[in-house]
């Protein structure tokens, strides 16, 4: 049973290129109808969780499945599988890299690959403000936000923890 | 020492990386690349772009690349477990308690506050990085096609910088 969580969930590491978002109906396809461990409405849960919780999406819904399919050690195992494909990988390229990063032809891909990063910063951005319940009311706040932290350069730490005691704040109003 | 500092850092950046993704760049970037200067601006773009077209979560490319430039492989796994390691305690609490968590007014404010804080997290990594790769019309004109390709033509983030790549590689002057 570990050695199918593990196989499954590196399947699912290995074959969701581009991170987060992406690998959330390749782990629904595996989890819920392949091997049928987790019900819908559980997996929908386990998406909201993901989402509230810090730390990539991927990893935290391989560590709500991995739990509910076998406890602590299942979501270690599923957490395992899950990043091993891409610290492989990663690891690789990144030996690859010093040794290539000099050459003509890197160097030219990233002429392009450059400008191409800002614009697949920019889609997500869109899509999560449009998301995220914006409204032109309460658009000052992402904006103050990306002033702060992209031209003054504060750290979010501060301005995560504040908005989190001005939440609690509001809610005991 | 270097180690310490090190998971530290990324085990900071996972704990106040919130919405996933593309919300947890700004958070790399002020640590790693203002704050430690382990790399610069340009290696972090270049890390981004390395990140989209390989496999698993931007985080964990992130720390495995940025913990080998510093200190090998150590370093690598030092950070890749840094940055998991807050998932790992704070998800395992939420998957345990999600059902009654989800309905308490303030456990559901702090998130709809911190949905539109991400918005903002991601305007800023794209403020951030800006400068750095869009200074010519060259880039502008990549900027542009890539940005419309996806967002209206709804090509894939991999499909994408594939393209790019060979684009750069045929007509980029170094």
């Amino acid at each position: 049973m570990l050695l199918k969580i593990f196989l499954t969930f590196l399947k699912i590491g290995a074959f969701t290129i581009g991170g987060g978002y992406a690998m959330i109906p390749m782990i629904k396809r595996e989890v819920c109808e392949r091997q049928g461990w987790i019900s819908e409405e559980e997996f929908l849960d386990g998406i909201a969780a993901a989402q509230t919780c810090p730390g990539p999406i991927a990893v935290n819904i391989s560590i709500y499945a991995g739990y509910h399919v076998r406890g602590k050690i299942g979501m270690l195992v599923a957490v395992l599988g899950t990043i091993l494909p891409s610290t492989i990988s990663i690891l690789a390229i990144a030996m690859l890299f010093q040794r290539y990063a000099e050459q003509a032809l890197v160097q030219r891909a990233f002429t392009a690959l450059k400008p191409a990063v800002v614009a697949l910063i920019a889609v997500p951005l869109i899509n999560m403000a449009q998301k995220s319940g914006m409204t032109l009311k309460n658009a000052w706040f992402p904006l103050a936000i990306a002033i702060l932290v992209g031209l003054l350069h504060i750290t979010p730490v501060y301005l995560i923890l504040i908005t989190i005691l001005y939440a609690i704040w509001e809610s005991r109003r | 020492m270097i180690y310490l500092n090190m998971i530290f850092t990324f085990f900071k950046i996972g704990l106040f990386s919130f919405g996933g993704g593309y919300a947890i760049l700004a958070m790399i970037q002020q640590e790693v690349v203002l704050k430690n200067a382990w790399i610069t601006e340009a290696e972090f773009v270049e890390i981004v772009a390395i990140s989209q077209m390989t496999p698993g979560p931007i985080a964990i490319n992130a720390a495995t690349f940025i913990g080998y430039k510093k200190a090998g492989i150590g370093g690598s796994l030092l950070c890749t477990l840094g940055v998991i390691l807050p998932s790992l305690l704070i998800m395992f609490a939420i998957t345990v308690s999600y059902l009654k968590l989800k309905k308490l007014p303030w456990f559901q404010q702090i998130f709809k506050r911190l949905r539109l804080l991400s918005v903002g997290l991601i305007a800023a990594a794209l403020v951030m990085i800006l400068g750095h790769a869009v200074k010519d019309w060259y880039s502008v004109g990549i900027f542009v096609s890539c940005f419309l390709a996806t967002w209206i033509f709804k090509l894939s983030p991999f499909m994408m910088l594939i393209v790019a790549a060979i684009f750069g590689m045929v007509f980029g002057i170094v």
